[in-house]
């Protein structure tokens, strides 16, 4: 009897987050004009993984990942694929719902959501899920994730970035992640494994500067909309494969910059996007603010940017180097706002907005992820005093708030269209 | 220009410092064999010891000399010597700034090939905690003053003790590595001696000795081991806000990803955390820019020769580089 629910429930749930998946999916490239022909590849990526429910290229073991601080390279020296299993669906939020209690934000909500059911397209090959402690909500989740029945690994990371007492327990936390991963794939972490997963990462990353570097010019090449399913392919697709299809994107983008050819005029209003990560099928905000006239030139988020930025060099080509260089890299540069000070996020933000040529910020926080709430009266200030105007949305994943939200939006981009066109009158007169 | 300048940002800078440090160890090794002689206030370890075949002279060796002087005869003469040979200094010092540490000084070069022995061994290298660094790094000062004291000491009384012994001439170098170590290269193995004339070099050479053999050790096992030490080191830092050749930051875009501090051969750690100055430049640095090579930010850290651009971190070069290193590994 509770099998057959289980069943039922599993079957539902697939059909309803097909449909879900189907809808974003239809808007993002149908409600646009001019998307790119390269951004093929990763429309059909998202299709695969989310409606059809099957993993882009085969693998063989998994390592599901929940934070950005989980060492990718390890993963790959070990032998297995790292999956971030961050979940932005609206239907898990809603499984999830029924064991979690009604503030736990929605990311947590959802991704427990999806686990509890198994559902998802590398259930059969994932063979552990490694959780970093974080924000309060993932430290929770790790234990009830051993709970369901889950192989969960923690990795212990310091609430504190800049203390050399932090960096060495994290370096001595991520040696024993090594280890541990070792030991569960029964592969050796070599040198030059870890050297070339280095290598895999960072060409990776040169891409998605280069991706950046390209938004960064006053024609708006491309929408965020399709920035945030570029970086959403890369928490399940084969790494390789998706560089290789930047690269091709990247040089569509080039030839649109010769040719001149822009999504948006260049009077529209230039956003960074910021705060709780948007994950597809929850492109909710993002999609409202570039249906409103709005473009995201740029994005200070862990499903994106912060994703995939920074990139590693060691000094020594040995493991002893090696592994303290790649723990460095997923501590140091972090503006995850799960840390006690977290002044970086601040310059970060301050930097962006001048480099990519931002006229607004959006700033969204998960109803539930206290970090982000608690830290965005400091960004609005330092934004008022840098003169970038910030909204500031609370929402969750659930479509009710849609309606009230389009209008919140739609008043910024007015103002923000007006203060550029005074702004430009000005400079006329 | 710009295609220059992509190139030499893109350069691996370590290959371009080996080969310098090569030209530069013949040079200040067996340049006298060529009758070059470059002079003896030279800001580096041409050491003074080496014998006819070096081709310049380490300006601590003189200074030395020069302070053992009654304090009364700094005005006349030989003040003037004294002065001369100390703008000399400045003035070499100031053309390449600590550049000379890390491009030219021997002593430097030989601990850089015990580290990449090292390497190749795949020996784990050692480092210090921020605390010991921040206590360690006050120790050159103290050779420095010692230094001067004890040179000024042979000639000046101090009341209560009278005049030091004539054993104390050139204090420093009787325990300095490069005394030992440096001639060797000319297959001379006088210096590695105790001298039992009498008890004040009885204590100076055995001392010798001891800092020679911690010399390799340490060098084995830390990287730049020695440099931390390094009164002329001090004596550089002191005019160092004047150098020619200057490392800048732009605090503004540093992530604090800490690449530039980890693969730093001195462990200086205000590289990355540092992101308010801008005239970047460290007590120990010893300008390698090691730091510029592994900065993924453009234009965060830049070297300049009087305001004109000289070698800056890059996106591109950095990709390469790494792309490079990855290669020269498997």
């Amino acid at each position: 009897m509770k099998i057959e629910r289980v069943e039922r429930i599993k079957k539902t749930t697939a059909v309803h987050l097909a449909m879900e998946a189907k809808e974003a999916l239809k808007k993002i490239t149908e409600d646009f004009p001019d998307n790119p022909d390269t951004m093929g590849y990763f429309y059909s990526l998202l299709h695969k993984f989310y409606i059809q429910g099957e993993m882009p290229n085969d693998c063989s073991e998994v390592i599901g990942t929940m934070c950005i601080q989980v060492p990718e390279e390890l993963i790959y020296a070990s032998g297995a694929r790292p999956v971030r299993i961050c979940s932005g669906s609206y239907v898990y939020d809603q499984t999830g719902a029924e064991f979690m209690h009604a503030k736990s934000c929605s990311l947590v909500k959802a991704t427990l959501g999806m686990l509890n059911i198994k559902n998802m397209p590398f259930k059969d090959s994932l063979s552990a899920i490694v959780v970093a402690t974080t924000c309060d909500q993932k430290k929770k989740a790790a234990s009830m994730l051993e709970d369901i029945g889950y192989k969960t690994y923690v990795l212990e990371m310091p609430s504190i970035k800049d203390s050399e007492e932090a960096r060495v327990y994290w370096q001595s936390s991520v040696k024993n992640f090594a280890a541990a991963l070792e030991d569960m794939s029964g592969n050796r972490i070599t040198k030059k494994g870890l050297s070339e997963a280095v290598m895999k990462a960072n060409r990776a990353r040169a891409e998605f500067r280069r991706f950046n570097n390209l938004r960064k010019g006053a024609h708006n090449l491309i929408y965020g909309k399709d920035a945030f399913v570029v970086a959403n392919g890369y928490f399940f697709d084969k790494i390789e494969h998706w560089t290789d299809a930047l690269a091709k994107l990247n040089a569509e983008l080039e030839q649109r910059e010769a040719k001149g050819v822009c999504v948006a005029n260049k009077h529209a209003p230039r956003i960074l996007f910021t705060g709780s990560p948007a994950i597809f099928p929850n492109l909710k905000l993002p999609l409202l603010i570039e249906q409103s006239g709005g473009v995201i030139v740029a994005d200070e988020m862990c499903s994106s940017s912060r994703l995939l930025y920074d990139p590693i060099s060691f000094d020594e080509g040995n493991l002893y180097d090696m592994i303290p260089a790649v723990a460095d890299r997923y501590l140091k540069p972090c503006t995850c706002p799960c840390f006690v000070k977290n002044d970086d996020r601040k310059r970060k933000l301050k930097e962006m907005a001048k480099e990519f040529g931002v006229d607004g910020v959006v700033y969204q926080a998960f109803s539930g992820c206290n970090p982000y709430e608690m830290e965005h009266k400091a960004i609005a200030k330092m934004l008022e005093t840098e003169g970038v105007p910030m909204l500031y949305i609370e929402t969750d994943y659930s479509p009710e708030d849609t309606g009230q939200l389009s209008t919140r939006v739609e008043a910024f981009m007015e103002s923000i269209k007006n203060r550029k066109r005074s702004k430009l009158q000005r400079g006329i007169s | 220009m710009r295609k220059i300048r992509e190139l030499v940002y893109s350069a691996d800078i370590n290959r371009f410092r080996l080969y310098s440090q090569v030209v530069a160890f013949g040079l200040l090794m067996y340049g006298g064999y060529l009758a070059i002689d470059l002079g003896a206030n030279l800001p580096t370890f041409a050491c003074a010891f080496v014998g006819d075949g070096r081709g310049g002279t380490c300006y601590l060796y003189p200074l030395q000399h020069q302070l053992n002087m009654p304090l009364a005869q700094f005005i006349g003469g030989r003040g003037v010597a004294f002065l001369t040979g100390l703008i000399t200094f400045v003035l070499f010092f100031m053309l390449f700034n600590k550049a000379w540490c890390g491009f030219a000084c021997p002593l430097g070069t030989i601990q850089d090939w015990t580290t990449k022995l090292r390497s190749r061994l795949g020996i784990r290298y050692s480092a210090y905690s921020e605390r010991t660094f921040h206590g360690l790094i006050k120790i050159k000062y103290v050779l420095l003053v010692l230094l001067i004291l004890l040179s000024l000491g042979m000639s000046n009384a101090v009341p209560g003790i009278g005049k030091l012994s004539e054993d104390f001439m050139t204090p420093y170098c009787m325990i300095c590595p490069g005394r030992t170590v440096l001639p060797l290269f000319n297959g001379d193995i006088k210096q590695l001696v105790v001298d039992f004339s009498s008890k004040t070099k009885l204590t100076l050479t055995a001392l010798g000795m001891a800092v020679t053999g911690t010399f390799f050790v340490g060098a084995f096992a830390k990287k730049r081991f020695f440099c931390l030490f390094c009164p002329m080191s001090a004596l550089q830092y002191i005019f160092s806000k004047a150098g020619l050749l200057r490392l800048i930051k732009d605090g503004s875009k540093c992530t604090k990803c800490g690449n530039c501090s980890r693969v730093c051969d001195m462990g200086i750690r205000e590289i990355a955390d540092d992101v308010v100055s801008k005239n970047i430049l460290q007590d120990d640095c010893m300008m390698c820019f090691k730091c510029v090579a592994a900065c993924p930010e453009e234009k965060c850290l830049d070297v300049r020769f009087l305001g004109l651009p000289v070698f800056s971190s890059t996106e591109q070069g950095f990709f390469k580089r790494m792309e490079g290193k990855v290669k020269d590994e498997n």
